[in-house]
């Protein structure tokens, strides 16, 4: 079994027992290791966040058609349930669409780091992240943001979090194969997208 | 399972009571209020304050949980629900002219020695006293004490601090210019990420512990005692690592075999038998190893 087929049945399978044949291949692939490891850690994750109101519909429609598009994850074949469904219930009742979809993604960011790509490929995956954060941020204006302390303390927050990606972004393109910088963008982009979610929380929904 | 059972099942259980705390003289007066939860095994409190203040939480050798404080006018109201052994509070704005110092409910909790509980306020601190359980401490721009707590610990402010001493269990904390202190801590597991805040790691390192510490710009700071085993991996960016126990530090001869990389400055070591993994990081600022006396 090649690294392809095993993405295949965690596909399909999720976390049932894997087919010996993918279990043989895991044992000496520390590629596919790393993916198991990767998909896991998100998982138990996801387990921890606090369940908040649900997000519309069509934000799971453009999600998955996003990563359809990027090839992470493929339409399930038939009626049968893939991961990805149980995987999306887990998150089915999350906060606002901006922050699954920028969390989503800093997560294919993180696979892509695992699967040596070359850099041109992550560099796109990392500029994809970065658009859908800065529209994000974008319709802040839309808002009417408070000027209480914490609307204050939310957007100084912004401001460090937003000077900290452009120095990392900088530092990966001169640099495509650090991995402390990108491991220091991943993050900030995260905190980026929590600090929109709870933004927009304060300020309202833009539609 | 039919709706007439469902309902046969739940509503004993709620109706122990969602309810509404309505008692709201006059808009600008300050009002304490008091509520008692008998609970028979390990309670799940959840305390959410929408509005700014303090969520002070001690523990009792009782049995029941006590909901107490005082909020500042009645443009706030607090919701319970209480269901078996979870008690979940929220004060909410309900009118949407509220000056912030109206807004303000400050929580005191009594709770048994063995309670989870899952806390979310905006500005005010967040205090935590002799707790032992899972808890879940969110603050945008206060901080978080915790005094002789032990669980599995998840923190998220935005600004504000945290100060962690003589904590046991697993603590995982997440801030983007919040600094955390973890002092004389017995914790076996530590996740700690800032952007701009500063670590200062004070204590024993648990054999067969994880501790991941990671600062962006601050500084991260590990003061370790003679007696410690762990494998060291500390590296920058950008910044520096300050290493002042090199007469500690020895190469890492077990395990796998740790290449520099040509981005980062750092080191790697063993103290004693590298029974625990430390790792630190920065991508701009100082990193700092330090023995303590």
């Amino acid at each position: 079994m090649q690294c392809k087929e095993v993405e295949v049945v965690l596909e399909q399978e999720g976390w049932t027992p894997l087919p010996e044949a993918a279990r043989d291949h895991l044992a000496e692939c520390r590629n596919c290791q790393n993916l198991v490891e990767d998909l896991t850690a998100i998982v138990a994750t996801a387990h921890l966040l606090p369940a908040e109101v649900e997000p519309p519909a069509r934000i799971w429609v453009s999600l998955r058609s996003q990563l359809e598009h990027e090839g992470i994850i493929k339409s399930p074949v038939g009626a049968q349930n893939s991961w990805w469904h149980n995987f999306s219930d887990l998150f089915r009742s999350r906060v606002l669409a901006s922050s699954v979809v920028g969390a989503m993604i800093v997560a294919a960011v993180g696979l892509q780091i695992q699967h040596p790509a070359p850099a041109t490929e992550a560099r796109n995956v990392y500029d994809d992240t970065a658009t859908v954060l800065n529209a994000d941020e974008a319709n802040l204006d839309q808002m009417q943001l408070g000027s209480s302390v914490v609307d204050v303390s939310l957007r100084q927050n912004l401001d460090i979090v937003d000077k900290f990606i452009t120095d990392c972004e900088t530092r990966v393109k001169e640099e495509p194969g650090d991995d402390l910088a990108r491991e220091y963008l991943t993050g900030a982009y995260q905190q980026k997208a929590e600090l929109l979610s709870a933004m927009m929380e304060r300020g309202g929904s833009v539609n | 399972m039919n709706a007439q059972t469902i309902g046969r099942s739940i509503l004993p259980l709620l109706g122990a009571g969602v309810f509404l705390w309505t008692a709201a003289p006059s808009a600008g007066a300050t009002q304490h209020f008091e509520k008692h939860f008998p609970v028979k095994g390990h309670p799940v409190v959840c305390i959410h304050n929408i509005g700014n203040g303090r969520i002070e939480v001690k523990s009792t050798k009782g049995s029941e949980v006590i909901v107490a404080g005082t909020q500042a006018s009645s443009k706030v109201s607090l919701e319970t629900e209480n269901a078996g052994d979870r008690i979940d509070v929220s004060a909410n704005i309900v009118d949407i002219t509220a000056q912030p110092s109206e807004t303000e409910v400050n929580f005191q909790l009594s709770v048994p020695e063995e309670t989870e509980l899952e806390l979310k306020t905006q500005t005010g601190l967040i205090y935590v006293e002799q707790v032992i359980g899972d808890m879940t401490l969110q603050s945008v721009a206060g901080d978080v004490h915790l005094k002789e707590v032990s669980g599995y610990i998840v923190v998220r402010t935005t600004h504000g601090s945290l100060v962690c001493a003589q904590c046991a269990g697993k603590l995982d904390f997440n801030s983007v210019s919040g600094s955390a202190q973890l002092l004389q801590p017995g914790l076996t597991s530590v996740n700690l990420f800032t952007t701009s805040g500063n670590i200062l790691f004070d204590g024993d390192f648990i054999r067969t512990g994880i501790y991941t510490m990671r600062s962006g710009k601050g500084t991260v700071e590990v003061h370790f005692s003679g007696n410690d085993s762990f494998d060291l991996n500390a590296q920058t960016m950008s910044g520096t690592v300050d290493n002042q126990a090199e007469a500690y530090l020895k190469p890492d001869s077990h395990g796998m075999k740790h290449m520099a990389s040509k981005f980062t400055k750092g080191l790697f070591g063993t103290v004693g038998s590298g029974l625990a993994k430390v790792e630190l990081s920065s991508y701009s600022g100082t990193i700092r190893i330090l023995k303590r006396d």
